[in-house]
């Protein structure tokens, strides 16, 4: 990349900007926010909750200790529908 | 001849679980692609984080048990979502029994309510699911599963419909009474 080219140069001072005022974002990203519906604010709450590691291993142990469900051939293919 | 030791079977070491990606790959594509969405619901539904994770792991031994019956004619999503509710309303039948909670009918909004389609403001979002936890669980539950369904955006108002018993109308009907409740108690949190 030519590193006079004014992309180079944007996130030059971008990356200078963000060194001089490291508060500043961490400021941002930890306060205020608004949201226009209900909805919107539980889909970002959905997005920041973690699901606990811990399921899904004993989901590993139980699925285990089941019988093999009975599966059509094709069951699998309709997992992304 | 050696004699043969046997040990009681609470002595047994367990072999270790297989990870699911080895022992049911396709199966733990499916946990991967729903189970955030599923342990918010049971999250937010049961309000208690250790009843939630029981839940998800639960419904998801039962949606493996039952994998023979997934028709295709729903999404996986929907198919999950409803185990998953069927699921936290029957745990949901012995609180019910000790706590009052007030139907859609019965809930009264104050004369202060504040306008629903402005933009609610979060000063610290750190706060966020503390108070969303508690503003939800002031609402009628038929309020709450219905946000809580709608603000999946992989589910059509029609599917949230078949997901609560009610047609996709009457779903957009609600939802304007379930937002204006969920603003006046959401307020009360601040």
């Amino acid at each position: 990349m030519n590193p006079d080219s004014p992309k180079l140069q944007r996130l030059q001072s971008e990356l200078e900007a963000e060194q001089q005022h490291p508060q500043q974002k961490t400021t941002q990203t930890s306060t205020a926010r608004e949201f226009a519906t209900p909805e919107e604010m539980l889909r970002h709450d959905a997005a920041q909750t973690v699901v606990p590691p811990g399921i899904k291993t004993r989901l590993a142990d139980s699925v285990q200790q089941e019988p093999a469900p009975n599966r059509s051939p094709s069951w699998w293919q309709k997992l992304f529908r | 001849m050696a004699a043969a030791v046997i040990e009681p079977p609470s002595q047994r070491k367990r072999p270790a679980p297989v990870p699911l990606e080895v022992g049911a790959p396709e199966f733990a594509a499916l946990y991967q692609a729903h189970s955030r969405a599923i342990y918010y619901l049971c999250l937010r539904m049961l309000n208690d984080p250790t009843k939630a994770e029981d839940a998800t792991h639960d419904v998801f031994v039962k949606a493996w048990r039952h994998l023979d019956q997934f028709q295709g004619k729903s999404s996986w999503r929907t198919w999950l979502y409803r185990i998953a509710i069927n699921h936290c309303r029957n745990l949901q039948q012995g609180w019910a029994e000790r706590h009052v909670f007030p139907t859609a009918d019965e809930f009264v909004l104050q004369d202060t309510v504040p306008d629903p389609a402005s933009p609610f403001r979060v000063l610290e979002i750190k706060e966020l699911g503390e108070r969303i936890r508690r503003t939800l669980d002031h609402l009628p539950p038929e309020y709450r599963l219905l946000l809580l369904l709608v603000a999946d955006q992989e589910l059509s108002y029609e599917q949230v419909g078949a997901l609560t018993e009610q047609t996709a109308d009457a779903v957009r009907g609600k939802l304007h009474r379930a937002r204006k409740a969920f603003a006046a108690e959401f307020e009360k949190t601040a």
